[in-house]
Order: structure tokens, then sequence, then C-alpha cells
């Protein structure tokens, strides 16, 4: 059988490969972050990073270095005043985002000498992934694999009722502080490689999609990585073939794949559902045929 | 009868005077207590600190003679919030997963479900009628399945202590009845429970002492005197 064109070059396979690690991985751990009203924060953190390359070309320090530090920094500072602020989850977002995009906008208007692209950062090039890259990635990969793997069930207790977590003696803010750290390594790491866009929106859009259809958290988890997968693999062969900019049609087919989602759960609740009574407490429930 | 649960000389405050400021009261083991009083008496306030979740202003709180501040064994604890459900209204989880997370604690942290655990679940599921709810999402049950729910979660590890923050808020009538059944039921098992609830009519009726809070206690005794104390004086409420 004949290998498929687009498979049969070095970097479309190593474009391939990356796109595919970053389509489990990033919804992997945005189930948790979705769930946890802090959808955004691959953007808030993206722009944490934005500023710590601004002020790592600035200084001539290492751009993914200066990034992923400012990256951390931010998470760990989210992750505490959300907790100080746990019904305003989304606005501590906001300001850290608009924070970061300020300081690196005073971070290039200082630095007159240029070193780095900003529309790499944040566009991303997925067809120059290099080997290196995909071993960088694939160590991040497995961090946040044995993470999830390990404390799933803790982290769902966190995501689902924090404070019940607390009382049950669960360490609440060693693990939400390794979700944090986990989640700032992933944008810092994979935005030089891929693109800002491609990882702040695996984050969130596979997961909207699921959210729509799936009845358990394990099948939320499940579908959420079926629908990153899926997302890159046609997204990187409609670009490859039309030759329109890889990290938006992965994003732009994530984001129908939520439309389509979405529409078809409207249409299948709307004929199914029907009112009966609880046998046991005898209280009126709408209930789904089938 | 043990004193499992001890409060003493306790006070609280949010920033704005007084909570409660010197209330001593102990708990022995076996009983069902109802915590009732008007909104913002301290009811949920005395709760939370039970549970660990508020610390002390002043005064303190003792578990099996232990300092809840060094006490260790929560998975002796079960304790179900306010409309939890409410909450958490589109969150993705079955009832099933819902009832699995009570068997967390410190000890039992990593890794998946075990087939015993497993079996623990089961058995924790048809005790509260909820088997044939396993698989459902939480968010399309009435209030009365996720209230047993949130009970089943609460009691999957056999806690001997049971905190209830108004359970049968958004519940309706004939749920509610078969709520309070069902609690006495556990209570009759050997687990101590303490309630909040701002009917004392319907309280009164499960619970065997009712404690009646306004900024400290106004009343504490058994919950049969407390409700014709409250039909002949209309205090409390």
């Amino acid at each position: 059988m004949p290998i498929p064109e687009l498979w049969a070059m070095d970097f479309m396979r190593r474009a391939f490969l990356a796109g595919l690690i970053m389509g489990a991985v990033c919804p992997l751990i945005g189930t948790f972050l979705v769930l946890r009203r802090q959808s955004l924060i691959g953007d808030g953190l993206g722009h944490l990073a934005f500023a710590g390359v601004a002020a790592g070309a600035l200084a001539g320090v290492n751009g993914v270095l200066s990034a992923a530090a400012a990256c951390i920094a931010g998470a760990l500072a989210i992750e505490a005043v959300r907790r100080k602020l746990p019904e305003a989850a989304d606005m501590v977002l906001a300001v850290f985002f608009y924070s970061g995009m300020g300081l690196a906008a005073v971070f290039l208007s200082l630095n007159r000498a240029g070193g780095f692209s900003l529309s790499g950062l944040l566009f991303g090039s997925l067809l120059t992934v290099g080997p290196e890259d995909l071993w960088l990635i694939g160590a991040l990969a497995l961090a946040i694999v044995l993470f999830i793997a390990l404390f799933y069930r803790p982290l769902q207790y966190l995501a689902f009722d924090e404070v019940c977590a607390q009382v049950a003696g669960l360490p609440v803010g060693k693990l939400n502080l390794l979700l944090a750290f986990l989640t700032a390594l992933t944008v810092a790491l994979s935005m030089r490689i891929v693109g800002l866009l491609l990882v702040a929106a695996m984050l969130v859009l596979p997961v909207a999609a699921a959210l729509q259809t799936a009845k358990s958290f394990a099948a939320t988890l499940k579908q959420s990585v079926a629908y990153g997968l899926a997302a890159v693999s046609l997204g990187l062969t409609v670009s490859y073939y039309t030759d329109l900019a890889p990290g938006g049609s992965i994003v732009l087919t994530g984001g129908l794949f939520f439309a389509l989602s979405f529409v078809l759960n409207r249409m299948r609740r709307k004929g199914r559902t029907v009112e009966q009574r609880c046998s046991v407490c005898g209280e009126e429930v709408k209930e789904e045929r089938g | 009868m043990d004193k499992i649960i001890n409060v003493e000389n306790l006070g609280f405050d949010y920033g704005e005077g007084w909570v409660f400021h010197d209330l001593s009261l102990y708990i022995e083991a076996g009983d069902f207590v109802a915590v009732v009083g008007a909104n913002g008496a301290g009811k949920s306030t005395l709760l939370k600190l039970l549970a660990g979740i508020l610390a002390p202003a002043r005064g303190r709180i003792l578990f099996y003679g232990r300092p809840l501040s060094e006490f260790k064994e929560w998975e002796r604890v079960g304790y179900v919030p306010q409309n939890p459900a409410r909450q958490q209204k589109g969150f993705p989880i079955s009832v099933e997963e819902v009832v699995a997370l009570g068997l967390l604690s410190p000890q039992r942290l990593r890794g998946p479900l075990t087939a015993a655990e497993g079996r623990q679940v089961a058995a924790c599921l048809d005790q509260f009628g909820l088997r044939e709810l396993a698989g459902r999402r939480l968010g399309e049950l009435s209030g009365g399945q996720q209230q047993r729910a949130f009970l089943a979660r609460a009691m999957v590890k056999k806690p001997s202590i049971l905190l209830l923050d108004e359970p049968a808020s958004g519940v309706d009538a004939r749920a509610k009845a078969a709520l309070y059944q069902l609690l006495r039921q556990v209570n009759e098992d050997g687990v101590t429970i303490v309630m909040v609830s701002h009917d004392l009519e319907l309280a009164a009726q499960a619970a065997r002492h009712a404690l009646c809070l306004d900024h400290g206690i106004c009343f504490w005794g058994p919950a049969v005197s407390a409700l014709t104390h409250h039909h002949r004086h209309g205090t409390f409420l």
C-alpha cells in the first residue's frame, strides 16, 4: 500500500506527531481547567510568556527559559489569587491576561534590537518542528500523562467540589499547584513549537465539544482527547492540501467539531426528553428515552 | 455515651461582629442533632467550623477528644454542603463517579478504583436507592435524587459522624419525607448526625435533639421539646 503523499515527507511526519501529541495532551489537562472555569488560562499564561520572551530578549536571556519562568510564576500567582477569590476565577485570569499583554508591550517598546518573532510565538510553525522539539514535547506529554494517571480522581474531586475535597483531607493546595505548574510548562514549552493559538485552543475546544455529549467525567476526558486527535489529523491534512496555515486549520476544525456536537446534541435531546416519576422518592424528573 | 464532639467556648466572626461568641456544647455518639435558627443565626457557620472549613476565632472544637487542628481521621467524618448540585449544575459527572469520590482520602489518593472499592460503591448505591441511576449524569436528576447521591458520597466510607447542611433544600415535600426517613435509618445504624435545617417541624421528626441558635444557644435539648417550645412561644425561627 503506498504511503500517502503527506506522510512521505519528514517535516510532515514530525508536524503530525507534534500535533497529535498536543491534540491528546492539551485536552487531557484542559478538561480539569475548563471544569474549574479556567478556560482562558492558556491565553492568560501565553501572554505572560510573551512578556517573559520579550523580557528575555531585552536582558539577553534564552527566550524559552524566560517564558517558562514567567509562565510558572504567573500560574502560581493565578492559583494563589484564585484560592482567595474562588467565585471570580475568570476575573483573576483576565487581570493576569491584560497585565501580561501590558508587560509584553512595555518590554517590546524598550527593546530596539529585536531578537524574536511575535507572530512565530502566536501562530507557531508546526511544519518546522525539529527532532529535538519532538523529544521536548514527548517528555512534557509523558509528565502530564503520568500526573493525570496518578491523580485523576483527586483532580476530579477538586474540579467538582474543592471544599468537600478539603474536608476529606486531600492535599488540595499541593494538587492545585502541581496542576498550575504543569499547565504553565505546557504553554511555555509548546507555544514556541506549535504556537500559543494552538496550545490555548487545544486546551479548550475539544473539551467544549465533549461536554455537549458526555454523561460522565471519564467519558468527557476520553471524548475530548478523541476530538483533539481528530481536529489535529483533519486540520493538518486540510492545511496540507489547501496550503492554509496549519495551526489555524486545526483550531478551526476544533471549533467546527464543537458546533457540530452542540447542534447534534440539541437535536437529539429535543426528541428524547420525557417526564417520569422516580420510583424511590416520587419526584418528577426529566428523563431521556433509550 | 461517649462525647465524640466537644465545642468549647467557640467564637467566630466574619469581620462584622461575632456570629457567636462563647458557644459550648457536646454531642454524644449516636445522637441526631438538628441545628435550627433564623437566617444568619450562625447554623451553617457552626457546621463549617465542625467540618474544618472555617477556623474558630476563639475557643476550640474536639473530635474524639482531639482538637480539630490535630484531628487526622477525616475518613470518620462525612460532610454534605448546602445545595452542592446547584453549584455544579452542568458538571459532567455520573452518579457512580460522585459516590466513588467519597472514598478518596490522604491515604487513598493515587490510581484508579480497585475492585473492592468498586463493590463498596455498588453497595452504597444500593443502600441509597441509586443503583438504576448509577450511569446517569448528576445534572439530569431531580433535587431529591441529587441529594441522595451526595449523601451516598458522604456515607460510602462508612463514617461515624455525618455533617449535613440543609440536606432538604431544593427537594419537594414527598422526597423530603423520604430523605428524612433515610437519615433516620443511617442514624439507627449508629452514625452520629449533625444537621442544619431551617425547618424545625420536619427536622424534629427525624432528630433526637435540637440546637436552636440565635448568635448563641437559645435552646438545646430534645427535638420534641424544642418543637413544643416553638409552638407555644413562636421563638427560634
